[in-house]
């Protein structure tokens, strides 16, 4: 492998990263907590077990969720992911609709801005190129995929946007062997 | 013809003929006779042809050897080797003390002029194992295998291999002689070897060479001797596939490493080409380069390794700080550990001018510059650098301490986040857990260390700041609060480190964690707070009970008024610090007295904290061992006995109130007192027996509940109780259990009139069940089973053509406690449970459809822990007759198709599925695996289940499938030729249709299948013989992936986190070849 650009990049921690909270509220009289989970409750047997009314309740595709497809996406230089070296953050995900002048349209359109770790990054469309790959390959089809270099983060971003929004370009990127390996091998830890 | 002759003729072809000739010529020589059978006719009697025995003196060894001379004197040096050999062959034969000095120095002579001749060297080493053979002899071998064997590597393995032996030979039982000869032995043995490249021999050669290495006196020599095995660095050899001789790379690799590790002398040389080494772009050349390394330390003088250490430092620093392997990191990191443990040896004072002290000082700097930005990515190995260093040793640790610390406290002062402080408090945490190493933790024992622990200055400072970030930080920073407490828990875990009252204000600061503060996040702080108490519990119980007591328990409220429920979680860690025996009798003693009160109460509030209390107690009670606790027939007195009796007087209407009325209440009194019964004496078990219906009641007016006719519905719950006191008792007892005699008959009969009766409440109903279930598994005797045989024949007889829920239920509740001991009548229970699951009555077949679950699914009250038989094949036995019984009727009412329909028959299939799934769940794969390709197609059929009520089959179906692909791979499926028909059926399984009901646990667990399926291709055990092969999962590649597509837009996130894994895993993992593991 070819020198390190940048050796020694700042990391996130882990745990700080954002995350969904679970919905915390507890039901009255549920133990669910510590040592009463650890305790059988006494219970009627062949009961059927009820399914609630939240079966019903529709969870939208968020921000949150777009993060957690990418975060885990290896960078191709460090054994670290994207989420913890704060290439991509939760506030620099957008989900909007694609044609806002029809209201009924089910198109949407995901902005993922990517923020190198260093200005001169020349492995920022192969991390664009990735997390875009990772999106097509994880979204329904009703979904557009945008993946951009986020304004002044990179000296040549407008190249690098350039070739990642020219479909063509990404599609011809998509057949070289050698570059998908490096994708494939940045997914592994996707899970 | 001479035997000589023969010999010749026979030894190209026949070589043990050959060998039992020259016994035969050598048992002639001796007196020994005969060592070897005479088997062989031939033999025989052409040792007594060849007139060569020696022994009679008829032939002596002299006439031997001049009858050689017409022939080792020919042109021919396969005739000389042969006429050499039988020669040795002869000597080899003879007695060991068969040859005088003489001769022994006359036939060395000879065969060193004819070393290169076959048979020689092996003559030579048949004669260097006599007692009389000489020093002088073996220097004179030795001299004329270095002179003669110019050439050896030229000659086949076999005659190296011969070569080498001897003179492995001569090393280990002449090695004064060889050393005598110094540089001659020396450069003759690296001569002889140099240029071998045979695995086998080589493992003979670097055993050889080390012997020099280490005794001969090197110092003109070192290069060579490095040379001679340093030219086999990296060694790459591959073991041929079937490898006949068992020598693997590893095992040269260790000779090799031996070699180079041998002397000190080598340091010059060894260390720096190993260093060399590194710059390989081989991870396994670099891996044995620091295997190597470390074995160099391990074994060079202290000294040697200071004069290298600095060096040593500075290219593995490269390793550490760009790791490419992990693995070569952490071998680094043990290098450079080593390195610091050599240096400490024999030193006891801390000194700037230790050896050690300069080859920690470059390291100590680069750290420290590296932690300058503690969260950059360098930071984590300038970590594990001090990490490894400071627990080297506990001089390494000091010095390491007054360097390092200093400047870490002015970077967190200066520190202008909250995560930079946190990741500087986490370098802290790793010098405080090397300390625990060097120093030992507060139960560690033993050698005092007498250096005094560097911390001890900064103690104050640390206390200060983990302290200040722990209580001090906002609440929402958690991670760095966590750190803070982490840190603060291993200082006081810390040997001779922090004072009682120093820990006690720690303690302070988790209590006021967990009773004030709200929780945040998912809690983290709390846990690791509840944690780190219990940590402390176990050594410092009365810190626990001085502080942690009394403020918890002072927030627990007298009632639960319904408008606070916090002491569950006050409760929750009062529990879990409490397993330690003086805190949990203080807790006991709280928590009974809170209860006690409770039950005097008119209004004693919500049910729920009674029973939180019970809970806690059990809870703890669970994790102690109650039969060894000295105070267990306190408990026992206060809960079983006293407890039970309130139970009952509640029963009969004289309570204060209803909590022990409630079945919640009673199930949980009931755990505790099984666990209590089941750890008290006998005597005590026989009084339980007597009260099992009783209930130790004082007065007439509970009556207890068997043959009582109109028990109030409180009263009947006691059975509750009941059950699980009957549960705790041994089997011995049962005579003591009253209405048993003469025999359980009239008591079982009443049980049955219970169970069957549709009135009773749920819990009631259950208790009343197991009840009936115990005693007939655990206490029936063998003579007595027709009473429960008659029971399950009245229940089940031919004229009932429907039958109640609640009497279906009583008929698997007897039929379990029957199959688990494998009663004899376990076939025929068995045959009618399955008549049942075939009625016309489509509710009878619904009810029995489910009861298959009960039959051998775990349950808490019959179970191995209470003392119920339980055999251990049941459970095959089951499987065995019931699974083709169930696979054939379905098979007929597939073929009878519309007739059953109009028959009104179109629950069966249904039912049967459910039963099959219902056995499933309660058995383990293993047992599955062999019935696979008969399951297999009745799970796909329950897979088509569309109806909302076939949920939990279709479920549990899933749930199977899923363990069985895990644990085997899609080769089973494939086997079975059912791939296609799984992948459709789990795709419909993911739909959202109208027609079909699949809720979205279903379609999440069907994804995992999917998932499954693509990840766990290749199972543990791979059939290496066949080539590999195109994926079963190919054909059906492109309709997955189409399908999954469009699941990705399903509204639960769950299933959408399913659909996106088990759509990568089938890009991923499907192809036409499988890659090539490297």
């Amino acid at each position: 492998m070819a020198e390190m650009q940048n050796s020694n990049p700042t990391i996130l921690n882990a745990a700080d990263l954002p995350t969904r909270s679970r919905s915390t509220e507890k039901k009255p009289g549920d133990y669910g907590l510590g040592i009463f989970a650890a305790v059988p409750k006494p219970t009627d047997f062949l009961s059927s077990d009820s399914e609630g009314d939240e079966d019903l309740l529709e969870e939208p595709i968020d921000e949150q969720e777009i993060y957690d497809l990418i975060k885990s996406i290896s960078d191709p230089e460090h054994p670290l992911s994207l989420g913890e070296l704060a290439v991509v953050s939760l506030p620099d995900i957008f989900i909007k609709p694609t044609l806002p002048n029809v209201p009924d349209s089910p198109l949407q359109t995901v902005t993922v801005l990517i923020t190198p770790t260093i200005t001169h990054c020349s492995l920022a469309t192969v991390i664009g190129l990735g997390v875009r790959v990772r999106l097509e390959q994880s979204l329904p089809p009703r979904f557009r995929v945008d993946v951009r270099i986020k304004e002044g983060t990179h000296s040549t971003g407008d190249e690098v946007n350039k070739q990642l929004g020219d479909k063509e370009r990404v599609a011809a990127a998509l057949e070289n062997g050698a570059l998908m390996q490096v994708i494939a091998k940045m997914m592994e830890t996707c899970q | 013809m001479s035997a000589l002759q023969t010999f010749m003729l026979v030894v190209e072809h026949d070589k043990e003929e050959a060998k039992r000739i020259a016994e035969g010529v050598a048992q002639g020589q001796s007196d020994h006779r005969p060592t070897f059978p005479r088997t062989h006719y031939v033999r025989v009697t052409l040792i007594e042809d060849s007139n060569a025995d020696v022994e009679s003196k008829k032939t002596t060894l002299i006439e031997i050897v001049q009858q050689l001379g017409e022939y080792i004197n020919d042109e021919d040096p396969i005739l000389r080797g042969k006429a050499v050999s039988f020669l040795t062959s002869v000597i080899k034969a003879l007695p060991p003390k068969f040859l005088s000095r003489q001769q022994i120095q006359v036939l060395t002579s000879f065969f060193c002029d004819r070393i290169e001749d076959g048979g020689a060297v092996a003559g030579l080493d048949t004669l260097q194992k006599l007692d009389r053979f000489t020093k002088g002899l073996a220097a004179e071998i030795a001299q004329s295998l270095f002179s003669h064997f110019q050439d050896l590597q030229s000659r086949s393995q076999s005659q190296r291999f011969q070569v080498y032996q001897l003179l492995n030979e001569l090393m280990s039982s002449h090695r004064a002689a060889l050393l005598d000869m110094d540089e001659v032995s020396l450069v003759g043995i690296v001569d002889l070897m140099t240029g071998e490249k045979d695995p086998r021999n080589l493992m003979m050669v670097f055993s050889i060479l080390k012997v020099v290495m280490m005794e001969w006196d090197i110092t003109n020599h070192v290069e060579l001797l490095f040379d001679s095995v340093y030219n086999y660095f990296p060694i790459t050899f591959r073991p041929p596939p079937n490898d006949p001789y068992g020598i693997t790379a590893q095992d040269l690799k260790g000779r090799l490493q031996d070699c180079i590790s041998s002397t000190r002398h080598f340091a010059p040389h060894s260390i720096p080409a190993l260093l060399d080494k590194l710059d390989s772009t081989s991870p396994n050349v670099k891996k044995d380069a620091l295997n190597t390394l470390i074995a160099c330390i391990h074994s060079y003088d202290p000294d040697t390794v200071s004069r290298y250490s600095i060096t040593i430092w500075e290219v593995l620093k490269f390793e550490i700080l760009n790791a490419q392997e992990e693995f070569l990191s952490e071998s680094s990191l043990q290098a450079l550990q080593s390195i610091a443990q050599r240096l400490s040896e024999g030193v006891t004072e801390v000194s700037q001018d230790l050896p050690l002290a300069q080859y920690l000082r470059p390291i100590t700097k680069e750290c420290n510059e590296q932690l300058q930005e503690p969260q950059q990515k360098q930071a984590k190995p300038a970590q594990q650098i001090l990490r490894s260093l400071s627990s080297a040793s506990p001089i390494a640790f000091t010095l390491i301490v007054q360097t390092v610390v200093a400047p870490i406290f002015t970077i967190y002062q200066e520190a202008d986040g909250i995560a930079k402080q946190r990741a500087l408090l986490e370098t802290l945490s790793v010098l405080f857990e090397s300390a625990i190493q060097v120093f030992g933790q507060w139960t560690t024992r033993g050698d005092e260390i007498t250096l005094e622990n560097p911390l001890l200055e900064f103690k104050d400072q640390f206390s200060d700041v983990l302290g200040q970030a722990l209580m001090g930080a906002a609440k929402e920073e958690v991670s760095f609060r966590v750190t803070a407490l982490k840190g603060f828990l291993r200082l006081s875990t810390l040997r001779d480190f922090f004072q009682d009252n120093e820990i006690g204000l720690f303690v302070q600061y988790l209590d006021e964690i967990l009773l004030q503060e709200e929780s945040v996040g998912r809690g983290d702080l709390k846990k690791e707070a509840i944690a780190a108490l219990a940590e402390i519990s176990k050594h410092k119980p009365r810190l626990i009970m001085d502080i942690t007591f009394p403020a918890f328990v002072a927030t627990l409220p007298d009632e639960d008024d319904g408008t606070n429920s916090t002491y569950l979680s006050t409760l929750d860690t009062l529990a879990q610090i409490s397993v330690e025996r003086d805190i949990f009798e203080t807790l006991f003693r709280r928590l009974f007295s809170k209860l006690t009160i409770l039950l005097q109460k008119e209004q004693p509030g919500a049910i729920a904290y009674p029973r939180a209390i019970l809970m806690t107690l059990l809870y703890v009670m669970q994790q102690r061992k109650m039969d060894s606790d000295p105070s267990v027939d306190l408990y026992f007195d206060k809960i079983v006995v006293g407890l039970c009796r309130s139970a009952s007087e509640s029963a009969s209407g004289k309570g204060k109130n209803q909590i022990l009325n409630d079945a919640t209440i009673l199930d949980t009194l009931g755990r505790l007192c099984n666990l209590l019964v089941r750890s008290v004496t006998v005597q005590k078990q026989e009084q339980v027996a007597e009260n099992v219906y009783k209930l130790f009641s004082a007065t007439d007016d509970f009556v207890p509940i068997p043959f009582s006719q109109d028990a109030t519905v409180d009263q009947e719950r006691t059975i509750i109780i009941s059950t699980y006191l009957l549960a705790g008792l041994s089997k011995d007892c049962g005579n003591h259990i009253p209405y048993t005699s003469p025999n359980m008959s009239e008591l079982l009969s009443d049980l049955v009139q219970r169970c069957v009766s549709e009135t009773s409440e749920p819990a009631t109903h259950l208790a009343f069940l197991r009840h009936l279930a115990l005693l007939v598994n655990k206490f029936l005797s063998k003579e007595d089973l027709n009473i429960a045989e008659k029971l399950f024949g009245s229940l089940v007889s031919s004229e009932k053509e429907s039958y109640s829920p609640a009497t279906i239920r009583t008929i698997f509740w007897l039929s379990k406690a029957l199959v688990l001991r494998l009663a004899p009548t376990t076939t025929h229970v068995l045959t009618s449970l399955m008549g049942l699951l075939s009625s016309p009555d489509q509710q009878t077949s619904t009810s029995t459809a489910r009861g298959f679950s009960i039959l051998l699914g775990d349950d808490d009250v019959l179970s191995t822990a209470n003392g119920a038989s339980i055999r251990l094949l049941c459970k095959q036995r089951v499987f065995t007759t019931v699974i083709p019984m169930i696979s054939s009727r379905i098979r007929e009412v597939n073929v009878a198709g519309s007739d059953v329909s109009s028959k009104g028959l179109d629950h069966i299939k249904p039912a049967h599925l459910t039963a099959l799934a219902g056995i499933l769940s309660t058995i383990s794969t293993a047992l599955v695996m062999p019935e696979l390709p008969t399951l297999l197609p009745l799970l796909l059929q329950s897979l088509d289940l569309q109806t909302s009520d076939s949920v939990a089959v279709r479920a549990a179906t899933l749930d199977t499938l899923a363990v069985i692909i895990r644990d085997n791979g899609v080769a089973v499926i494939d086997k079975c030729g059912h791939v296609h028909s799984l992948v459709v059926r789990l795709l419909k399984t993911t739909e959202i249709n109208a027609n079909v009901v699949n809720p979205p646990r279903l379609r999440a667990d069907s994804l995992k299948c999917l998932y499954l399926l693509a990840a766990k291709q290749t199972p543990g055990e791979t059939n290496s013989r066949l080539p590999p092969s195109i994926s079963p999962l190919l054909p059906e590649k492109t309709q997955v992936l189409r399908s999954l597509h469009a699941v990705l837009d399903d509204p639960k996130r769950d299933v959408r986190k399913a659909a996106v894994d088990a759509r990568s895993a089938w890009l991923r993992g499907v192809d036409d070849a499988p890659e090539e593991e490297d």
